[in-house]
Order: C-alpha cells, then structure tokens, then sequence
C-alpha cells in the first residue's frame, strides 16, 4: 500500500509536532528544589538588577505591582513563579 | 437605739444593691456606647476597602524622560586638510525623550503596552502591542514591538537604565521595532534558567544605499522576517545570562535591483551582574553581524550607472559599571565605561572602521533617576568608495554629557 503525502502536509505535520513537543517543554520544564524555595526577597534581588536597580517597594501600590509584575515579566522573560512571588514581596513590604 | 441599728444593717446592703445596679447600668451604657463607635467605624472602614478593593482591570501611565547638555568638538581629515566643527546643544539633541507608557491589563491574562515618545525625530512610538499570558510560561504578543535580537535594545536602551550617555553605534542602529506575532517566556531548568523570544514580522527593507530601514507597517514585499532568541542562565543565583539571536529574511524590494536580496543578522549577548562585597560588577556585551545578500545599486554619481560592495557590517560592545553599594558615603556613586568597534561595508557610500570609547560617572538620585557625566571619544576611518563622491578622510570627535534620566 502507498501513500501519498505531499510537502505541504508534510510541513504541517512537522510544524505541529514541533509546536506540541515544545508546549510540552513549557509546562514540563521544572525548578530544583532549591530554586523552587527561593523566597520573592531573593528573586526580587536577582532579577531587577540585572537590567536595572532593584525597585523600592514604597514605590507603587499593590495594584500597580501586579501590573509592573505583568510588564516586567515580558520584558525580563521571568517564569511566572517568580513574577508572582517577586510581586507577593514588593505588596507585601510596602 | 435598736430601731437606729436596724436602719443601718438594712440600709447598707440596699445602698451597695443600688450602686451596683447603677454601676451595672452605667457599665452597659458605657458598652453600648464603644460597641457602637466601633462597628461604625468598621463600616466605614470596609466601604472604604470596597471602594478601594482593587477590579480585575488596571490601567496606569508611567514612563521615562531623558534630557541633558552636549559639548562636542568634531575634526575631519581629508587629504591632509582638517576642518573642525564645534557644538554645544542643550536638550542633548540626539538623545532627548519624553516617554509617557501607558499600561492596561485586563485580569491576569492581558497586558496592552503604549509608549508614544516625542523626542529628537518629533512624535513617534517606541511600542504598542498586546500580550496575551497564554500558560505559565508562555506569553503571545501582537502589533508593534521591540524585536529579540540581542538585548540592548529590549533591555538596556532606556535613558535611566543605560549606564551611559549614548548607545553603543551599531547595536542600536539595527531596527529595533517591527509589526507582527512574538512568542516569549521563561523556562525553569533544573538549578538554571532559560528564556525564549520568537517573531514573525513584515522585516527590514533594503534602502538604495545597501542601509536598511525598519518599522514599516506596510511590507516592502511578501516574505516575512523571523527574528529569535534563546538565552541561557547558568548559574542559580541568575547573576550571569548568554543568548544567541537570529534574523532571516527578505529584504528587498520587488521592482528594484535588489528584489531578491535577503538578510541573515546574528547577535551575541553577554551579561554578569553580581556584587562582590562591597562592589556591585556589572558587565555587558554584545557582538552583531548583519550579512545583506549581493546587489548592484544605482550610482549616486551617475544614474545610468551600476556599483556593488560586499554588504557586511559587525558591530560590538564591551561595557564595565562598577557601584560601591556596600560602601556608606559612595554607594550612590557609579564609574562606568564602554569600548564600541563598527565596521561598515568598505566601496559602498558609507563605509568605515569606527571606534568609541566611553567614559562616565553616574550619581543615583534614587533607583529611577540618575545624573551622568559621559565623556566619549569617536574615530573613524573611512572606507567608503572614491568613486562615489563619499567623504573618505577621517573623523575625530570628543564629546562631553551630562544627562538627567528618570523613570516615573
């Protein structure tokens, strides 16, 4: 029995193996332990200065935070653990 | 005598009776009375939690402003024969910005970024796109937007981030902006990290020069641009980051000589930053390599006449910041300095080998302002064609900054 495939399903089925194979490397991906633990403190401390100085927490209101945090973690491609725990910090030590 | 006592004995435990009475009275008064001012209080206080509770929409504006002095002292030789300009801009013409952003997020699954800037070159827009926080770790954005090719210019480039007065040539001159569809996030990886940044955008355009221009909302041609790149954090602590970056497209324009030509640009990013107590080190690096497809190009001499070159430019920057931030009277203080090489393609109208170095002291006013003093020096060798009536002397040029920069 032959089959016929032609190029362009070909492209389409590659395309959508690669895109599932790497959906599955974005959700499967996972932190040691000890990156797992990190508290927001030191991942606040190790991500903002890498750009720029690390931000005062007086500086915004929690709302703003969670909205800094949303704008930052596309510009610093941070995991969203960490935006989420680097936000839970500067709200919480205002 | 008798009766006299009787009185006594009876009127004594009445009086304590009714002083007890009345102080029981007196008490629950008193109760009802704090009970009272306190559960008013309370309702105000929890109308004013609601009315301050936050919504599941935001909308805020912050943005940047950059302005400064200039001094600068230019000398041309041509031939033996020198000329020297001299300029002294306030606003620092060329680097001066007023950038509001403005920032909606809708729950915690869209995010729209507008930053309009009027600057040197009148209005313009830095970005104005959309991004859609699809899962965890990915994030889909669409319209106008900074391209992941190295990271200056996504990560660097703002005047109260940038460690100096300037940029670096050659690495803020590639188009930075473009149309399209991003993907991006960050990956956890064991005790290290990675990031990707992926873009289909309409892509560069070849000008008749060879140069190449971007930004254009309208494509020049049907092919696309794919721009990307992956970057690794080795270490734990996050404190260093190396990424690779890619652009590959077709950039000429169907109709002209050159409507095949297409593009492959490189880039290379270093970045360490960490504190060796007292010193905060700060290292930045980045090496692009633009390679444009062979093409003839109309003469600007003589029109009827045809010239090519080979279109290959490489651009690098190594930059140091040191800041004593364990050190009490200096930690607002920061020396920083950069070494710039680019090289532009020798025989077409603008080639030369050119070199700044950068020098400066920055004052922190606070984590967001800073004041810069920047003293830099520029020269360039020309390489460009006789042929083509281009100035092929050399350049000298020393230029003093000082810089006001802030994020508000």
């Amino acid at each position: 029995m032959r089959y016929n495939i032609s190029a362009q399903k070909l492209w389409l089925i590659f395309i959508l193996l690669v895109g599932i194979a790497c959906l599955l490397l974005i959700n499967g991906c996972a932190p040691s332990k000890a990156i797992a633990d990190k508290p927001g403190v030191l991942l606040w401390s190790e991500n903002c200065q890498r750009c720029h100085n690390t931000p005062s927490p007086t500086t915004f209101s929690p709302e703003i935070w969670e909205t800094i945090g949303m704008h930052m973690q596309t510009r610093a491609l941070l995991t969203e653990k960490e935006r989420e725990k680097i936000v839970e910090f500067l709200k919480s030590s205002r | 005598m008798k009766r006299t006592i009787f009185c006594i004995q009876h009127a004594i435990p009445i009086a304590l009776l009714l002083f007890s009475s009345f102080h029981a009275s007196a008490q629950t008064t008193t109760n009802t009375t704090v009970d009272s001012s306190i559960y008013d209080r309370l309702n105000f206080l929890e109308e004013q939690a609601s009315y301050h509770k936050s919504g599941d929409d935001h909308f805020m504006v912050v943005g940047l402003t950059t302005f400064g002095f200039m001094s600068n002292k230019t000398t041309n030789t041509l031939n033996g024969v020198s000329t020297i300009s001299k300029t002294n801009t306030m606003a620092d013409a060329d680097r001066y910005e007023f950038s509001p952003m403005f920032l909606w997020r809708h729950e915690k699954k869209f995010l729209m970024e507008f930053e309009p800037s009027f600057n040197n070159n009148g209005l313009s827009v830095n970005w104005a796109d959309i991004s859609y926080f699809a899962l965890p770790n990915l994030i889909v954005r669409m319209g106008y937007f900074v391209l992941p090719f190295g990271t200056y210019s996504k990560k660097q480039a703002a005047g109260w981030i940038n460690k100096l007065a300037t940029d670096p040539m050659g690495i803020a001159t590639i188009p930075a902006t473009d149309y399209g569809v991003e993907v991006e996030g960050g990956l956890p990886l064991g005790s290290m990290k990675m990031n990707y940044d992926l873009a289909l955008t309409n892509g560069l355009q070849l000008m008749p020069d060879g140069t190449l221009s971007g930004g254009n909302i309208a494509d020049n041609n049907n092919g696309k641009t794919f721009t990307g790149r992956l970057g690794i954090l080795p270490f734990s602590n996050s404190c260093m980051e190396l990424g690779v970056s890619g652009m590959f497209g077709n950039v000429g324009t169907p109709g002209t000589l050159q409507s095949n030509v297409s593009s492959n640009l490189y880039a290379f990013d270093f970045n360490f930053v960490k504190t060796f107590i007292p010193i905060l080190v700060n290292i930045k690096s980045q090496y692009n390599i633009v390679n444009i497809g062979n093409a003839n190009y109309i003469s600007p001499v003589d029109s009827t006449q045809q010239y090519t070159f080979k279109n290959k430019s490489t651009s690098a920057f190594v930059q140091c910041a040191i800041r004593p931030t364990g050190i009490q009277a200096l930690h607002d203080f920061e020396l920083a300095g950069r070494y710039t090489i680019y090289n532009t393609p020798a025989n077409s109208t603008w080639g030369a080998n050119q070199h700044t170095f950068s020098i400066g002291l920055n004052y922190w006013l606070s984590w967001r302002s800073v004041v810069r003093l920047t003293y830099e020096t520029y020269t360039a060798t020309s390489t460009a064609s006789t042929l083509l009536n281009a100035f092929t002397g050399n350049t000298n040029s020393n230029t003093l900054f000082l810089q006001f920069s802030i994020q508000l």
